[in-house]
């Protein structure tokens, strides 16, 4: 579903490599933790896998797609097909819960008929039902994440990929957005999820890839964050 | 297509965001096109009254006094020999013969009632012969053959005589088109700087759309349309200041007892079926054009 081949990126601003030779191969339905300490590359990989960028050397996959050569302008068709939230929730301000669920629905061209009936869904899979017209700012971050989520679920997409996602919320609203990401993953989405935080880590036994300054320094089927930090 | 509906929404929520910057830009469009429309009504006036005068102009050919003095047809020898190579001189359209007396009581007639009259004896003025041409701007060479000849006063062109007028109507249509040019640039910068600062405004929401995967249409058309709307609004309020520059000023203008003749009236067709059109398609053109090249070359999501 998503492959890494020998991926290296140099950004002309650092003298050392952000990813260094990196070669990671996730299947379709897995749940990957990808770890490492601020700077180690989690968020390169990601923006790599999202074509916000493209790597210096070597070959990125997501499904059929080979994302370092896609043509600029069929870059929204793969982002489309891809569900992606971040520690900083980045929804629409000025729009409420339920537009912000309905934009990502809207540029794929799904018609109002279906944008009606997928909202309120997708609101109640993560338990936001009744909260449609609520704007962004009068949300806590739990509820922001989950606004979110359902907003990157909503096409339907073949992968999740979560950047930090409980990096803004206090442990127990963390523990809640972690429920709802192993629901998701166990209805069928791949989910790849960039994290620091060792006790979800522990707590939920999956496949755990480790980046350090840029290299791949682990990858376990089924792993904790590991004693060396 | 559902698309169509957000990219109007979302440019009314541009112009509204930023009200203004938004009137600004449309005055400054408006201005810089009302300029270009009183450019083209001058021109098109300079059009009418060039028809109006070269029907009626002639090149003149005045005849010496011993040839004028009584000779009330052209019935000399040298009036006729003259009127016979006039008529058949490729240049020449028709001839006709404006005899001494006869140029007396046109001259009565023109000054009715004023001193100069008491100054002026029938011997004073000449027999003409008046000279319509195939093409009216070939006048010159008709002065160079004739000017010399036994029997020929002078020779005058009389379309000289209102090139004066047409050259202060062409400076008037010339300082409009200057104005209306300099005036063009403002408004095509100010409409460039808006979309750069609307669309820096909006660069983290864009940024956002396109993680979610919105195409370009979503996140540049709507700046497309803001700059179609100043265009489109600029060409509507340009025309009502023509419409009120035409009622107010131009109408009162021309009116005047002394050039009401000289000069055709504007027309209120000119304005709205002639001048209003192009003004629309030229402000929607060029305003889309210049929010096309801005986010090229300025806009990178």
């Amino acid at each position: 579903m998503l492959r890494l081949e020998n991926v290296s990126k140099i950004y002309p601003t650092s003298a050392r490599p952000a990813l260094d030779d990196v070669s990671v191969d996730v299947e379709a339905g897995e749940f990957v933790f990808l770890i490492g300490p601020s700077g180690s590359g989690k968020s390169t990989l990601l923006r790599l896998l999202l074509r916000e960028e493209t790597p210096t050397r070597g070959n990125v996959y997501v499904a059929n797609w080979n994302v370092a050569r896609l043509a600029n302008r069929k870059v929204p068709r793969l982002r489309q097909r891809m569900g992606c939230v971040f520690q900083d929730f980045r929804l629409l301000p000025n729009r409420s819960v339920g537009d912000n669920v309905a934009f990502a629905l809207e540029v794929t061209g799904k018609s109002e008929h279906t944008i009606r009936a997928v909202v309120p869904e997708m609101l109640e899979l993560v338990d936001l039902t009744g909260k449609a017209d609520r704007m962004p700012a009068e949300l806590s971050g739990g509820e922001a994440q989950r606004v979110a989520i359902a907003r990157a679920l909503a096409n339907r997409p073949l992968v999740l990929l979560a950047d930090e996602p409980t990096g803004n919320l206090d442990p127990e609203t963390s523990d809640d957005i972690m429920l709802l990401l192993d629901r998701i993953n166990r209805a069928g989405t791949t989910v790849l999820m960039a994290t620091h935080d060792r006790q979800i880590v522990d707590a939920m036994r999956r496949r755990v890839v480790e980046l350090h300054l840029g290299r791949l320094a682990r990858d376990d089927a089924r792993g904790v964050y590991g004693a060396r930090r | 297509m559902n698309g169509l509906a957000f990219v109007w929404r979302e440019a009314l929520a541009g112009l509204r965001r930023n009200v203004t910057m938004s009137v600004a830009m449309m005055l400054t469009t408006a201005i810089s096109l009302g300029m270009l429309g009183a450019g083209l009504l001058a021109v098109r006036t300079i059009d009418r009254t060039q028809d109006l005068y070269y029907s009626q102009l002639a090149v003149q050919v005045a005849l010496d006094e011993p040839t004028s003095a009584g000779d009330p047809d052209c019935s000399s020898p040298v009036c006729a020999g003259l009127r016979g190579q006039l008529q058949g001189d490729p240049l020449v359209a028709g001839v006709t013969y404006e005899s001494r007396e006869q140029a007396y009581q046109r001259f009565l007639r023109i000054y009715a009632g004023q001193s100069i009259l008491q100054l002026v004896r029938p011997q004073s003025l000449p027999a003409t012969l008046r000279v319509t041409l195939e093409d009216p701007t070939r006048g010159d060479a008709l002065v160079a053959g004739y000017s010399t000849r036994p029997g020929v006063r002078n020779v005058v062109d009389q379309r000289r005589l209102v090139e004066d007028l047409f050259t202060f109507l062409g400076s008037v249509r010339n300082a409009a088109f200057g104005l209306a040019s300099v005036q063009a640039l403002a408004a095509l910068l100010l409409i460039s700087n808006t979309i750069q600062v609307s669309a820096f405004t909006r660069r983290t929401e864009v940024g956002i759309m396109r993680l979610v995967g919105a195409t370009r249409w979503y996140t540049q058309v709507p700046f497309l349309i803001e700059a179609v709307i100043t265009g489109v609004v600029g060409a509507v309020l340009a025309t009502v200041g023509l419409v009120l520059g035409k009622l107010f000023f131009i109408d009162r203008l021309l009116s005047g007892r002394l050039i009401s003749n000289a000069i055709p009236a504007v027309g209120m067709s000119d304005v709205l079926l002639f001048v209003a059109p192009l003004l629309l398609v030229i402000g929607a053109a060029i305003a889309t054009a210049t929010g096309y090249v801005t986010l090229r070359l300025y806009v990178r999501n």
